[in-house]
């Protein structure tokens, strides 16, 4: 009987101090971003600069957990919405409105006291994108556009010396492309979600809504805008741009890219690295995007780091946070294709001799960013089902448009005022 | 103590037990007990997450948390009414019902039928068949997303072009919302073939021989008999196959999210997939629990026709 006493007592004995370690035990971060797992963007991640951070933090642990891309906007809100949340997250530029909006981001200006230190530091325009309701949700951490690539392959058989300077130059190479044989394409892209179309509405001189984004009507189904989509819809009709826009190609854009089917795209600084350890022989060449009446403007990609207002460790999150602004997350994340917001950085030598990085620096000069509005997701899908009604021949381009600015026009209206 | 409430409750008590026909000796409480555990699973699980979202489907919900929600009462309901998407994605739930509940029960009885009149390796056929119905949807789903691939290696267009010669050129089957239909269609009715196959086969097993035998000598063929004996004995089975299958048909959703996602275009979104789209992609989660319920209400009116068509008296033999 009375062993059996010494026996639970040491055994709660035995607790005690576990209980203690627990209560000093290490914070553990959890970060969720989309960083690419078949490029080397989230090795970096994992294998330097987490271990970086967590050598200069004791105590502090940093969980990585990657998403494909497209179901994380949804995981995300979900997760939120259970109260099961990260800390902090690598958000597309175009959701940081919607986040905000729905109250789930920590208002970085407030809680933050060295936040305006970290503001002057990035690019103006990225930084805007973490922008809604007069405060600032979080801070850019890559940015990027779309400039036009061309299949070297394609071009020397098909007799074409240069890339397009304007669109009109890019159509003419039709007819030697075509002389290839019916399955090559001059253009292709992945559908006609805003990534895809905005450069061609914008580079026509056309656009989806007012500057103020509270209307649609008169600018999606404006002129410019119109002859934008005409132009598409003759292109994907004639087979000159691939059946990619209408999902009815055999392969994807890239791929058709890469395995010398498709003569050029429009993408990001990502797909060097992915060429480089997925088509090793195979040498990316750029220029800007085929300029319109309107010129060559592109759009702006990127993603900003935004901590959670639900996170229970906002001291340690906001550490991390300013961790990724420094020159050393910025300059390793560089190497794999995830261009700087630092234009301190622009200076450097890195930079300045990088092989591919200059094109996509000037491009930014004139892109433009999709609507920051936190309907955007909403906004898109319209858009996105109205490019399909034009590509496929289902309605005229007016009445497409016409249909889809009304519809836009209802969304917007939800949020004025 | 009080003498006399002793004495009324013995009595009571005693007709209770009568009443749950059980005697004195009996614990009646016990039978209870064991129903608990699954009781307050189905409590749990099922039925409180029913109410709530009942609940749910009068308000304009906001899942966020600390966040209000406005109640607005019917008008989830109206809206759904005048929501041109929801009639598309219903009539599109209701053509995959009609398609996938005849071919598979068509295709199942048909197999259920050779299956039957096997002698050697019954067991292995009917094992074969029924493989597809425990396989999850999920893998089966990606399994038809390659079969169905676009390209000219894609195993249906390589046997269509490449073997049979039956068509020019690949076909972008889920790029395309007249071809897509085909390869979720075929999803539906060969992974449920099996569990149609397994119910018909066990009702074939159930008549009597005899009665094939009477009707020969009678100088029936083959196919008087099946419309004749086979046909009307397995009625019962056919009813609850029809209404099982159907309850399924109307709940797709795997299928068509994990192939097309309701693309392209919209054209092959289902009442589920429209429903999720709603709740989750727009955050609309009130109006899809009202979905979910004008489904139910629709499944639920469906099965009662169906039962009052099939209905008939039991045949004894």
């Amino acid at each position: 009987m009375k062993a059996k006493w010494i026996t639970i007592l040491l055994a709660l004995a035995l607790l005690i101090p576990l209980g203690l370690s627990q209560a000093q035990e290490e914070v553990v971060l959890q970060f969720w971003h989309t960083y690419n797992e078949t490029s080397p963007e989230a090795e970096m991640l994992v294998e330097t600069l987490i271990p970086m951070f967590e050598e200069a933090h004791p105590g502090i642990r940093v969980e990585s957990v990657p998403f494909p891309y497209g179901e994380f906007r949804q995981t995300m809100l979900t997760a939120l919405a259970g109260g099961q949340g990260p800390d902090l997250a690598r958000l597309d530029i175009i959701w940081s409105p919607e986040f905000a909006d729905l109250g789930l981001l920590a208002a970085l200006d407030e809680v933050m006291p060295d936040f305006q230190d970290y503001a002057d530091e990035v690019f103006p325009g990225p930084l805007s994108t973490n922008t809604y309701n007069g405060h600032t949700y979080g801070l850019p951490l890559d940015t990027n556009t779309r400039v036009f690539m061309y299949n070297t392959t394609l071009y020397e058989q098909a007799g074409i010396e240069a890339p397009p300077a304007t669109i009109d130059e890019l159509a003419a190479q039709c007819d030697a492309i075509k002389g290839l044989g019916d399955n090559y394409y001059v253009f292709a892209d992945g559908g006609t979600y805003g990534w895809a179309v905005l450069p061609w509405i914008w580079s026509f001189g056309g656009d989806i809504t007012d500057p103020e984004i509270t209307t649609a009507s008169g600018y999606l189904n404006g002129e410019a805008t119109v002859a934008a989509y005409e132009f598409l819809y003759e292109m994907v009709s004639s087979g000159c741009f691939s059946p990619s826009f209408i999902g009815a190609a055999e392969v994807d854009a890239s791929t058709s890219y890469f395995t010398d089917i498709t003569a050029s795209i429009l993408d990001g600084p990502w797909m060097f690295p992915i060429a480089e350890a997925q088509y090793p022989d195979f040498t990316i060449e750029t220029a800007l995007m085929p300029a319109g009446d309107g010129g060559s403007i592109s759009v702006v990609g990127g993603e900003n780091i935004a901590m959670f207002a639900s996170t229970a460790h906002p001291e340690e999150a906001l550490e991390f946070i300013r961790f990724t602004q420094s020159d050393e997350y910025q300059l390793a994340m560089s190497e794999t294709g995830q261009l700087t917001v630092l234009p301190r950085l622009l200076e450097t030598e890195y930079y300045q001799t990088h092989p591919y990085y200059g094109i996509f620096l000037r491009q930014l000069e004139t892109a433009r960013a999709r609507l920051p509005h936190p309907a955007w997701t909403t906004i898109e899908e319209v858009l996105t089902d109205t490019g399909q009604l034009i590509l496929r021949g289902e309605m005229s381009v007016q009445d497409a448009l016409d249909a889809a600015a009304e519809e836009i026009d209802g969304i917007l209206a939800e949020y004025a005022g | 103590m009080n003498p006399g409430t002793a004495v009324t409750r013995q009595p009571l008590l005693k007709r209770v037990n009568t009443l749950l026909r059980y005697s004195p000796g009996h614990r009646w409480y016990v039978p209870y007990l064991f129903l608990l555990p699954g009781l307050t699973l189905y409590i749990l699980w099922m039925l409180y997450p029913l109410v709530y979202e009942l609940y749910i489907s009068f308000f304009d919900w906001n899942i966020m948390p600390g966040q209000v929600s406005e109640f607005v009462g019917l008008e989830n309901y109206r809206e759904i009414f005048a929501d041109s998407n929801f009639w598309f994605a219903l009539r599109n739930t209701a053509l995959y019902a009609l398609v996938t509940v005849i071919g598979q029960i068509v295709l199942g009885l048909a197999v259920a039928l050779l299956v039957h009149r096997v002698i050697f390796a019954r067991r292995v056929f009917r094992a074969i068949y029924y493989l597809p119905v425990v396989t999850s949807w999920v893998v089966v789903a990606f399994l038809f997303l390659y079969m169905f691939n676009a390209q000219a290696g894609g195993l249906i267009n390589y046997l269509l072009v490449s073997v049979f010669h039956v068509l020019p050129e690949p076909v972008a089957w889920l790029g395309n919302p007249d071809t897509a239909w085909v390869a979720i269609d075929a999803l539906g009715i060969w992974k449920g073939v099996g569990w149609s196959m397994v119910l018909f086969l066990a009702a074939l097993q159930g008549i009597p021989v005899e009665l094939y035998e009477a009707a020969a000598i009678d100088g029936a063929d083959e196919k008087q008999q099946f419309l004749h004996i086979t046909l009307p004995l397995i009625r019962a089975t056919l009813l609850f196959v029809t209404v099982m299958l159907v309850i399924g048909g109307f709940n797709v959703f795997i299928s068509v999210y994990l192939m097309t996602g309701g693309g392209p275009l919209h054209r092959t979104e289902v009442v589920l997939s429209y429903m999720y789209n709603r709740a989750f992609g727009r955050l609309r989660f009130g109006y899809g629990a009202s979905l979910s319920y004008v489904l139910a209400a629709i499944i639920v009116t469906i099965n009662f026709v169906q039962m009052r068509l099939f209905r008939r008296p039991t045949i004894e033999y």
